[in-house]
């Protein structure tokens, strides 16, 4: 740790992880509910414990995107923070508002629409606490007069994630025309302005990990985010194809989220030719696996399971099945959770006060492998019962509940292997929250390592 | 390629592209009207809108097939069930549905009777959205694997030009979709009652001091409940509510008269 304040992504990283185990909790009881009976449909059904679900994911990546943001950006402007008050108020809102969502939804106090629940009131403190993070960064560059391109792409993919964040603040009552501008929030992020930040990250990561050029690696930011948009602005329209609009979307749709994964695939071959050129000498190995699997995650779960059924004419038959589960969890996963978690894991010796001690435990490896494992796993479950529900109902026309229950056994596989992957959680935060050394804990089980390779 | 080539292909590219978007944005504005039947969006199925949101049906159900995947699609539900049914299934889901058999159960969301008709209103106008013939076949609710009910396989073609054939094949196609709420076999009641017989029912039925049907013989009859389903109408708790049947009164719209012909005849050999 260079700067003083880049200790303001400590707190921000443990409400992530937090958020991050709560998510789980959510999670199995969601695929527990689809092997039924439910007990408990009575005050905690499918609805709600999906939406809290989805809300906490979205939730903590963001807050885990905010803390790497104030951690990388000192870095590279070469300056402290400009308010870390500020920055502290911020966090203390923004979990307020998640808190109050998540309470809120067990009450039934949501607006209903698909990963933009939250009430009006909780999405008016999200936008509050953006402009507060946005100036804080702002301010901190424009003080520094420095900005290099890794951080510029990523605070303008943070900047850009607010603007886009608007027009889930509107309403409409054609419900197609809310749809199509639902997307634009939804879509727009995930497969936009949040790869941004990915790529960001990534080009954080690498130039740290393995000492690649800067010039080399910010000329190929550069040529990765301009394919995002290039595929993901008109891609947009892969949500429009049967809401009920004009039936050119259907053709661009299909053309250019076909070239979505070239952004993703980008990352991989990246990654790939940094370590080519500069190797992996960086000690954290830790940080290293979790940077090099959320390439190769992002561009199998978001580049090929998304091209998987994005052309309309397979989309037709597999839009709205257990097909799209299969693609959003790997995809999510791949691209978001592991780069922050990347992240978390290559600031932590920092945060914890060892900046040149950095180990890789069997506890982090084994979390490592079993979210992978336990991810993966998950996936191809979601891809059998996919399958297997395109067939019986959209095809031979079974009905939706008889269908059901022919492809039970594959919801049995998706609550195995998502347990393999909760024991893979379980173990990284017990390992960052017990096991990792702080500073004024003997760090004797640690080899010492050779000092950080400059960027 | 230089640092600055690639940055002037990122912004050339993105702002191209987010040019493009806008333009089409405006132009589907311009269509959406029409796609989407906007002036039939009246005042109920706006407060429809606003209940599909409030309850959070779309956490579980898909509308368009967007939304969660624990509970059937709903775009095409006002067709295939039509009003009466909806609202009695509203008002109390769990009399439908078993969930030791169907492993899930919706919960009763407590809707008044205005918020379920603005509801119905609402999933009405959706059905009559246009999605480019999404979904490609519908997609049933429930229907199969039970005594009769002639589903799991390809859509049947008739063996021969014979009425009865055609009458047969088109009870297990959809459209029409019979077979989703009636078995042809004894004592097997899907939603709607069993066919099983239904000649003979109705023969006795017409002769009954309760009909008031225009019917003359059994096929007459067959033929006015496909027409006409409160013509006469049979009680069940799944059949009809307040006098009214809740099978739709459609098919005299959606179906050539050859085709009723052929149901007809089918139906009256059913045994």
């Amino acid at each position: 740790m260079r700067y003083r304040t880049q200790a303001i992504a400590y707190p921000y990283f443990v409400v992530a992880l937090l958020l991050y185990g709560l998510q789980m909790v959510f999670g199995l009881l969601s695929i527990a509910k689809y092997l039924g009976p439910d007990p408990i449909v009575g005050w905690l059904p499918f609805d709600v414990s999906k939406e809290i679900h989805t809300n906490v994911l979205i939730v903590w990546v963001l807050t885990g995107f905010m803390g790497a943001t104030y951690w990388v950006v000192p870095e590279e402007s070469r300056a402290e923070i400009y308010s870390p008050r500020l920055a502290y108020w911020q966090l203390g809102l923004w979990t307020v508002a998640g808190v109050t969502a998540v309470v809120g939804y067990l009450f039934r106090w949501t607006e209903g629409n698909k990963l933009l629940e939250q009430p009006m009131p909780v999405k008016i403190a999200i936008v509050i606490v953006m402009l507060m993070f946005l100036y804080n960064i702002g301010m901190t560059i424009w003080t520094a007069k420095r900005l290099t391109t890794t951080e510029g792409v990523l605070v303008a993919g943070l900047a850009l994630a607010a603007v886009l964040y608007l027009p889930a603040l509107l309403t409409f009552d054609n419900y197609t025309v809310s749809i199509y501008y639902r997307w634009w929030t939804v879509h727009l992020w995930v497969e936009g302005v949040w790869e941004m930040i990915q790529g960001g990250l990534l080009a954080y990561l690498l130039i740290r990990l393995s000492g690649a050029d800067r010039e080399v690696m910010e000329k190929w930011l550069y040529v990765i985010v301009g394919l995002t948009f290039i595929a993901g602005i008109l891609g947009t329209a892969h949500h429009y194809f049967w809401i009920g609009v004009p039936s050119y979307w259907l053709f661009l749709g299909g053309f250019f989220s076909a070239l979505e994964p070239l952004a993703f695939l980008g990352m991989g071959v990246y990654a790939y030719m940094a370590i080519r050129r500069s190797g992996l000498a960086h000690p954290n190995r830790l940080a290293i696996h979790w940077t090099l699997g959320s390439t190769i995650f992002s561009a199998l779960g978001a580049g090929i399971l998304g091209l998987a059924h994005t052309w309309p004419s397979v989309n037709r038959w597999t839009h709205g099945t257990m097909i799209t589960a299969m693609h959003a969890h790997m995809a999510f996963f791949g691209a978001y959770v592991m780069i922050v978690l990347a992240m978390i894991t290559y600031a932590a010796p920092g945060l914890f006060g060892h900046d040149q001690e950095a180990g890789e435990s069997s506890t982090g490896l084994w979390a490592f492998w079993l979210q992978m494992g336990g991810m993966f796993g998950m996936t191809m479950a979601f891809a059998a019962a996919g399958i297997g529900q395109t067939y019986l109902e959209r095809i031979l026309g079974l009905g939706y509940l008889e269908t059901q229950q022919k492809i039970q056994v594959h919801f049995l596989m998706v609550l195995g292997t998502g347990l393999l992957f909760v024991v893979g959680v379980g173990l990284y935060l017990y390992d960052f929250f017990f096991l990792a050394p702080r500073r004024s804990s003997a760090p004797t089980a640690w080899p010492a390592v050779a000092a950080e390779t400059e960027g | 390629m230089t640092k600055r080539q690639t940055r002037a292909f990122f912004l050339g590219s993105t702002g191209l592209f987010t040019l493009i978007f806008l333009g089409l944005t405006i132009d589907s504005h311009r269509q959406f009207p029409t796609l989407t039947h906007a002036d039939r969006i009246t005042p109920d199925v706006v407060a429809g809108k606003h209940v599909w949101h409030r309850k959070n049906c779309i956490n579980c159900h898909t509308l368009l097939g967007e939304g969660a995947y624990y509970a059937p699609d709903l775009t095409k539900i006002a067709d295939q069930r039509g009003a009466a049914y909806l609202r009695a299934f509203l008002a109390d889901p769990a009399k439908f549905y078993n969930e030791e058999r169907d492993r899930r159960l919706m919960p009763n969301l407590k809707l008044t009777p205005q918020e379920i008709d603005q509801l119905i209103a609402f999933l009405g106008w959706v059905g009559n959205i246009d999605t480019h013939g999404w979904p490609p076949r519908p997609i049933l609710v429930s229907g199969a694997a039970i005594p009769g009910s002639n589903v799991g396989g390809a859509a049947p073609q008739p063996a021969s030009d014979d009425p009865v054939a055609v009458g047969q094949a088109l009870f297990s196609q959809s459209p029409p979709g019979c077979f989703a709420c009636h078995s042809t076999t004894a004592g097997v009641n899907l939603v709607g009652p069993s066919l099983a017989g239904i000649g003979a029912t109705a023969a006795v039925r017409i002769k009954g001091a309760d009909y008031h049907g225009k019917a003359t013989d059994a096929a007459g009859y067959v033929r006015e409940s496909i027409l006409e389903p409160n013509a006469h109408v049979v009680t069940g708790a799944t059949f009809s509510s307040n006098g009214q049947s809740m099978m739709p009164a459609t098919f005299g719209r959606t179906l050539k008269p050859e085709q009723v012909d052929a149901l007809v005849a089918y139906l009256m050999t059913l045994k």
